[in-house]
C-alpha cells in the first residue's frame, strides 16, 4: 500500500549537510500495523512525515496505493491527505478554542459534499468509537492527557482514512492511558482494517504491532 | 465551515482581549472621525438650502488694486577710522520692490459699472455683511447681524421661506424699507413661536432708528457662511450714504455670480479674469492694476480656511492635505492590524500546520484568517457607527459649531465601512498569505495552539 523507494532526506544549510534519512526502501501492506523505533534523531518522525505527505523526500519516491507522489504542494495533495490519511501527534495538537466535537469535525471541513448535519453525525460516531461522546461539548483544556489523545484519534479517523500515521501517540501518557490508546489503535487496525504506522520509543507497544522497523542514523537497520 | 471559522474568530478575539481592543479601537475610531469629517463637509458644502445651486456659483470676495514702483533701499557703509568705527548712511539704491496695494471688497460703483454683463452669467448678487444692529426690547439687548444685498440674492440663494417672500430689485431701486428676517431673529424680536411666522409679516422692525417692514421670514441656515446666516437681510440701498456713494473701487461689497449652468463656472471665472485686464482704474497715479481671483464654492471655502492669495491653489492644497490625512487615517488601523495580525497568526502556526495536515490547502488557510479579520472589522464598524452617531448628537446638542447641525450620512458611512473592510481584508491577507505558505512540518513544530 505504501512504498518508499530509495528515499533520502537531507537538510542542507550553507555550512552543514545533515542526512536525516538515508536510502530507505520500505513497503507497507494494506491493513498492516507497523511500528518504527530508533533513538532520538534517527529519522523516525521524518520518515513518518514523508509517508504522510507533509514532508518531501530529497531523493527517491513514495507511492501510496496506485499513486506515485510527484507534487507535494497544492490542492490535489491536500485533497489526497484529507481523504486517505489521518494524523495522531504526540502532543495532541488540538485547537484549544474549539470544543471537542468541533476539533473532531476539522478534517471534514475540507471535504466537499458533506453538510453540517452529516459532519456532526460522523464526528459523534468517531467520538463514540473512542468512548468520548459524553465529552463532545467540552474543550481540550478540560480533558486529561489520555482523553485529549482519544479526541486526536477521533479526529484522525473521522474522515475514515485508510492510513493512520501516529507519531509517538503514547509518548506523553502514563502506562494505563498509553495502553488504552494502544487498544483503540489495535481495534482500528483489526476491525476497520486501517493501515497504521506508529513511531514509538516503547518496546512493549511496538511488540503489539504486526511489524517493527528500526532506524539508526537515518538508515533502516531491521 | 464558516460557522467553525466564526466560532474560532470570536473565541480568539475574546481570548486576546488587548489585541481585540487595540484593533477595534483603530477601526471604530477611524470610522468615527471619518463620519465626523464628512458630516461636517456635507453640512457646509452639501448643497442644502440656500446652496441649492452651489455648482453654478462663482465668488468674488476681494479685489486688489496696486501699483508696482521703484523703492529706495538705504545702504549703510562702515569704515574704521583712527580706531573708531564710522558709518556712512547717505548711500541708497533703487529696486523694483515697492508695491502700493489696496485689497478688500468692492464698491457698489465698481460692481455696477464694471462687473455687469459678464458672459455665461445668468445672475449676479452683491452683498455686505459687516454691520450689526443693537436692539433693545423690554430692556433686553439683542444684536442682529445683517446682510445688505439686492433682490437677486434670493434668486441665487434658495432660502427656505417660512413666511412671506423676498424683496425684489424694484424695492431695492425704490429704497424700500423692508427686511427679511431669519426665524431665530423673528422669534426673539416678536416673541413668535415656531410655526406662527406669518404673524410677523407686515410688522415693523426698528434698526438703527429706522423702521423696516418685515416681508419674509427664512429658515435657519445650517452652515458657517456668515453672509447667509445673518439675522436680517436689507436692500442695500438702505445702507449708509458713505457706503453707497463710494467712488473708489474698494468698498464693502462682495459678489456671487450664478453661471448659466454648472459646466460654465470655469468660463465665468475666465471671463471675470479677462474683465480685470480691461477695466480702467480711476486713479492710475496711485493704482494702475486690478487683480482678483474668482472662486467656486469649494475653492472659496478652502481659501477662507487657508488664507492664501489664490483660491484655486488653496483648494488644491486642501484636497491634497485631506487625501493625505484620510489615507493616514485609513492606514493607521491597517498598519496596526497588519502588525498585530502577524504576531497573532504566527502564534497559531501549529493550528495552521494541523489544518494543512488534515487537508486544508493554502487557500483555505488564507480564507480563514481573512474571514476572521472581516468579523473583526464588522464589529469595529458597528462600534464606529454607534460612536459616530453619539458624537454627532453630542456636538449638535452642545452647540459647539455655533448652530451648525451635523447630520449622519449613511451613504458615506457605508463607503467608509467598505474601505475599512478592504483595509481589514488587506491587513489579514498579507500575514495569512505568508503563513499559509509555511511548511507543514515547521508549522506543526511550533507547539502553541
Amino acid at each position: 500500500m505504501i512504498k518508499l523507494q530509495n528515499v533520502s532526506k537531507i537538510y542542507r544549510t550553507k555550512t552543514i549537510e545533515t542526512v536525516a534519512l538515508n536510502n530507505i526502501n520500505l513497503e507497507i501492506a494494506e491493513g498492516e500495523f507497523l511500528s518504527v523505533m530508533g533513538p532520538s534523531g534517527c529519522g523516525k518522525s521524518t520518515m513518518l512525515n514523508i509517508m504522510g505527505l507533509i514532508d518531501e523526500p530529497s531523493e527517491g519516491s513514495i507511492s501510496i496505493g496506485p499513486n506515485t507522489i510527484k507534487d507535494y504542494n497544492g490542492k490535489p495533495i491536500a485533497k489526497f491527505r484529507n481523504e486517505n490519511l489521518g494524523f495522531i501527534f504526540q502532543s495532541f495538537h488540538l485547537i484549544n478554542d474549539l470544543s471537542v466535537i468541533d476539533n473532531v469535525e476539522l478534517p471534514l471541513l475540507y471535504r466537499s459534499g458533506i453538510n453540517g448535519k452529516e459532519r456532526r453525525a460522523m464526528a459523534e460516531e468517531a467520538l463514540t468509537k473512542v468512548g468520548l461522546k459524553n465529552r463532545m461539548k467540552h474543550f481540550p483544556g478540560q480533558l486529561s492527557g489520555g482523553q485529549k489523545q482519544r479526541v486526536a484519534i477521533a479526529r484522525a479517523i473521522v474522515g475514515k482514512p485508510s492510513i493512520i500515521l501516529a507519531d509517538e501517540p503514547t509518548g506523553n501518557l502514563d502506562s494505563v492511558m498509553g495502553n488504552e490508546i494502544m487498544d483503540i489503535l489495535l481495534d482500528l487496525n483489526q476491525n476497520d482494517k486501517t493501515t497504521i504506522i506508529m513511531v514509538t520509543h516503547d518496546e512493549t507497544m511496538a511488540r503489539k504491532t504486526n511489524r517493527l522497523v528500526r532506524l539508526f542514523d537515518g538508515s533502516q537497520v531491521s | 465551515m464558516l460557522k467553525n471559522y466564526f466560532t474560532l474568530a470570536i473565541k480568539v478575539l475574546s481570548r486576546r482581549k488587548f489585541f481585540t481592543f487595540i484593533s477595534l479601537f483603530g477601526i471604530s475610531f477611524t470610522l468615527m472621525i471619518l463620519m465626523l469629517i464628512t458630516a461636517f463637509f456635507q453640512t457646509e458644502l452639501g448643497g442644502q438650502a440656500p446652496l441649492g445651486k452651489k455648482d453654478q456659483l462663482v465668488y468674488l470676495d476681494y479685489i486688489t488694486t496696486f501699483k508696482q514702483f521703484q523703492d529706495t533701499i538705504p545702504e549703510v557703509d562702515s569704515t574704521m577710522i583712527d580706531g573708531v568705527m564710522r558709518y556712512d548712511t547717505t548711500g541708497y539704491r533703487y529696486e523694483d520692490s515697492g508695491r502700493s496695494i489696496s485689497r478688500g471688497p468692492g464698491s457698489i460703483k465698481f460692481w455696477n459699472t464694471h462687473m455687469m454683463d459678464i458672459p455665461f452669467v445668468k445672475s449676479r448678487t452683491i452683498y455686505m455683511s459687516r454691520q450689526s444692529f443693537d436692539i433693545f426690547i423690554n430692556s433686553n439687548k439683542l444684536t442682529f447681524s445683517s446682510t445688505f444685498t439686492d433682490g437677486d440674492f434670493f434668486n441665487i440663494y434658495n432660502f427656505k421661506f417660512l413666511a412671506g417672500a423676498p424683496f425684489g430689485n424694484q424695492q431695492l431701486d425704490n429704497q424700500a424699507q423692508v427686511v427679511v428676517l431669519n426665524k431665530e431673529a423673528c422669534k426673539s424680536y416678536f416673541g413668535i413661536s415656531e410655526g406662527n411666522f406669518e404673524e410677523a409679516i407686515g410688522k415693523e422692525v426698528k434698526l438703527d432708528r429706522k423702521n423696516y417692514e418685515v416681508v419674509g421670514v427664512v429658515d435657519r441656515v445650517n452652515n458657517s457662511f456668515g453672509f447667509l446666516k445673518s439675522d436680517v437681510f436689507i436692500p442695500y440701498t438702505n445702507a449708509a450714504p458713505e457706503v453707497l456713494n463710494r467712488e473708489r473701487f474698494n468698498g464693502s461689497f462682495s459678489a456671487t455670480f450664478l453661471a448659466e449652468s454648472a459646466n460654465k463656472t470655469k468660463k465665468v471665472k475666465e471671463e471675470l479674469v479677462k474683465r480685470s485686464k480691461v477695466i480702467p482704474l480711476p486713479n492710475p497715479e496711485q493704482h494702475d492694476q486690478l487683480e482678483y481671483f474668482p472662486a467656486t464654492l469649494e475653492e472659496r471655502y478652502a481659501w477662507t480656511i487657508m488664507g492664501m492669495d489664490k483660491p484655486e491653489e488653496c483648494y488644491k492644497y486642501a484636497i491634497g492635505a485631506l487625501v493625505f490625512l484620510l489615507t493616514l487615517f485609513f492606514m493607521l488601523p491597517t498598519l496596526n492590524l497588519i502588525n498585530l495580525n502577524i504576531s497573532r497568526i504566527m502564534e497559531r502556526s501549529s493550528e495552521i500546520g494541523v489544518r494543512k495536515a488534515f487537508g486544508a490547502h493554502s487557500g483555505n488557510i488564507l480564507f480563514q484568517f481573512v474571514f476572521e479579520n472581516i468579523i473583526l472589522t464588522f464589529i469595529g464598524g458597528v462600534i464606529g457607527f454607534i460612536l459616530a452617531y453619539l458624537l454627532l448628537n453630542t456636538i449638535n446638542g452642545s452647540n459647539f459649531l455655533n448652530g451648525t447641525i451635523l447630520s449622519f450620512n449613511y451613504q458615506v458611512f457605508i463607503y467608509s465601512f467598505l474601505i475599512c473592510l478592504g483595509f481589514g481584508i488587506l491587513s489579514g491577507f498579507l500575514p495569512a498569505w505568508r503563513m499559509s505558505r509555511v511548511h507543514i512540518v515547521n508549522a506543526i513544530k511550533n507547539n502553541q495552539l
